[in-house]
């Protein structure tokens, strides 16, 4: 693999990023203003020294926050171009270049990642110094590891289903409807809104199972510390599988898609 | 129904020159296309069964090119021509036969392949809309792991010869349609391949432009003793280019040889334009030839090849005469003269 190439591809995308400065700003402010709704909610159903659902005022706070961190990192992708690509037969600019399409669009994706964390990071300094909330710093080094690992894992995770979703373009041009499925599922699933603890214990352990909570309730329950090294070992394990899964059915839905390509221009 | 040129001309084609760089046999693609009929009902229709019908883009082709050809290819639209090139640059895969070009099977897209290869598409960009050419350039180098010197160097080369070395560091969405049909073309060829598949090289551009990716393409050619086959429908970039032509309709090889060889099988003829000093009676003029066009004093003659030098000398003993020019036939009319066979 010719490791060069990839960071130049990061490096195009973050200037072209640049390029277009004030469609990523106002995408930016959206973040922030779901942010601010959430944390506002919450405040004020947990009132201070109070607590639900087993989490204190604190422990709610930076799980609300700390998703917002998470999705920057783990829940940005530019991938959804994938399925255009095909379509419009752009796709042929790849396939005729001795460079590997999957590795690209990560490359890709780590350099819109990076722009996300650089103004998640100002935002949420700004929102600390303004809000001043009870937010947990964790220091066990276990944690913040296991926090790592998982949260690495989980953006592989979300390539995979983005990259799996692009390839649909194989087959039909329609490619955003089942998009648009797949963004409500995950907001609900991935724990974005409330930790998926809170809900029916039965429901939830079904939701372990599935590969959705591993993109954001799990690394954030691992950084509040609010678990036991055999779950956090269980949750990875877990992970990986599914990573393995995706990634085998991703190539297998390659090979299969190229011998449908039909390279056409419009 | 397959014509290839006389013996003579296949050996000189295919004998003399050396090592074989393309070589198809029995190639056939076929398309699936969806069939909606017209308005709500057909879409309606469409949503519960879907009808196809097979499309036969390429049916049973074979050719071979030797290292260093030219080689156009020519035919109306959806002839086949940009789905032959898309098979052999490896982005198809071939519903039947096979290819090998520089001893690679195009579709698995080995890396050796692809670094020795391009297919540059008229209306395709690979370059990234809202950065300088330069930046997609850069990448390309290192996908293609050029070495910093060569790369220099090539790019110094082709900006040169395409004279755009000031609009290397403007972002791409800025430039004009030639321009940025140039900076493709030095995306595609700053690996320097010794293959080249040039779909519709000069659509969209001015005379002049055209005129000059022609001497670009030729010398391009020569100086890296490079393959080339290229689709055009301006006959003026293959009679200017190839000595070599591929005819192709409705996804077969209606003639396969040299372009001259073409214009004696299918229009032995030429044009002798008269222009008269006095007036001459038409009855007269009939025996010489096909009169394709009498507008006194000017006639538009049309005689066997093999007769011209008689004709013509005849014409010159009977009247008086103020011009006298003999023509070859235009290559476009000869090309419709071989569909017009076919069909």
């Amino acid at each position: 693999m010719n490791l060069r190439a990839y960071l130049l591809v990061v490096k195009n995308t973050w200037e072209e990023t640049v390029a277009y400065r004030f469609n990523f700003v106002m995408w930016r402010l959206r973040v922030v203003l779901q942010i601010l709704t959430l944390y506002f909610l919450w405040l004020a159903i947990i009132p201070n020294k109070a607590s639900i659902f087993g989490y204190d005022q604190s422990q709610i706070l930076t799980y609300i926050l700390g998703t917002s961190i998470f999705s920057s990192v783990i829940l940005s992708t530019r991938s959804h171009e994938i399925g255009e690509q095909i379509n419009r037969g752009d796709l042929s600019n790849f396939l005729l270049r001795p460079i590997n399409y999957f590795f690209y669009w990560f490359a890709r994706d780590l350099g819109d990642k990076a722009m996300n964390i650089l103004f998640a990071t100002v935002e949420l300094t700004i929102l600390f110094f303004i809000l001043r909330p009870p937010l947990i710093v964790q220091l066990n080094l276990l944690f913040i590891i296991f926090t790592f690992i998982s949260a690495v894992l989980a953006l592989i995770l979300y390539f995979l289903f983005n990259i799996l979703l692009g390839f649909l373009g194989f087959w039909s041009p329609e490619t955003w409807a089942p998009r648009f499925i797949f963004m409500t599922v995950i907001s609900f699933f991935a724990g974005g809104l409330f930790p998926l603890d809170i809900l029916p214990k039965a429901m939830f352990s079904v939701f372990q199972l599935l590969p959705f909570p591993y993109l954001l309730y799990f690394p954030l329950k691992v950084y509040l510390g609010k678990m036991t090294l055999f779950e956090m070992s269980n949750g990875i394990f877990i992970s990986v599988l599914w990573i393995l899964v995706l990634h085998w059915m991703a190539k297998l839905i390659w090979l299969r898609g190229l011998r449908l390509y039909t390279a056409q221009g419009r | 129904m397959e014509i290839r040129s006389s013996p003579e001309s296949g050996e000189l084609l295919f004998g003399i020159i050396g090592r074989m760089v393309v070589s198809v046999s029995h190639l056939s693609k076929y398309y699936q296309v969806h069939q909606k009929e017209p308005g709500f009902i057909g879409s309606l229709k469409s949503l519960l069964a879907r009808h196809y019908e097979t499309v036969k883009a390429i049916d049973d082709i074979s050719f071979e090119i030797s290292e260093g050809e030219l080689v156009g290819f020519i035919g109306p639209n959806g002839a086949g021509k940009t789905t032959t090139l898309k098979c052999l640059s490896g982005l198809l895969y071939p519903t039947n036969g096979r290819i090998s070009v520089l001893g690679f099977t195009p579709f698995q897209r080995k890396k050796e392949f692809l670094k020795k290869i391009a297919l540059v598409m008229g209306q395709k960009n690979q370059l990234w809309w809202d950065l300088p050419a330069v930046d997609t350039f850069a990448l390309n180098k290192e996908i293609y792991e050029v070495p910093q010197k060569q790369f220099d160097q090539t790019l110094f080369e082709l900006a040169r010869l395409l004279d755009v070395k000031d609009l290397l560091n403007v972002a791409v969405r800025k430039l004009s349609l030639g321009q940025r049909m140039k900076m493709e073309l030095i995306a595609a060829l700053i690996h320097s391949p010794k293959v080249l598949f040039l779909d519709e090289p000069t659509i969209g551009l001015d005379v002049v432009m055209q005129q000059k990716l022609r001497e670009f393409i030729k010398e391009y050619n020569s100086r890296y003793k490079a393959t080339i086959i290229l689709t055009s429908h301006y006959m003026g970039d293959v009679e200017a280019l190839c000595k070599r032509v591929i005819i192709i309709n409705s996804g077969r090889i209606l003639y396969d040889g040299l372009l001259l060889e073409l214009v004696k099988k299918y229009a032995p003829y030429k044009t002798i334009t008269v222009v008269f000093r006095d007036y001459v009676d038409p009855k007269k003029l009939a025996d010489f030839g096909e009169i394709k066009n009498f507008d006194h004093p000017k006639l538009e003659l049309r005689v066997s090849s093999k007769q011209v030098g008689k004709i013509t000398s005849e014409i010159l003993e009977q009247f008086e005469i103020e011009d006298l020019t003999i023509e070859e036939p235009e290559i476009e009319d000869v090309i419709r003269e071989v569909f017009s066979k076919k069909e």
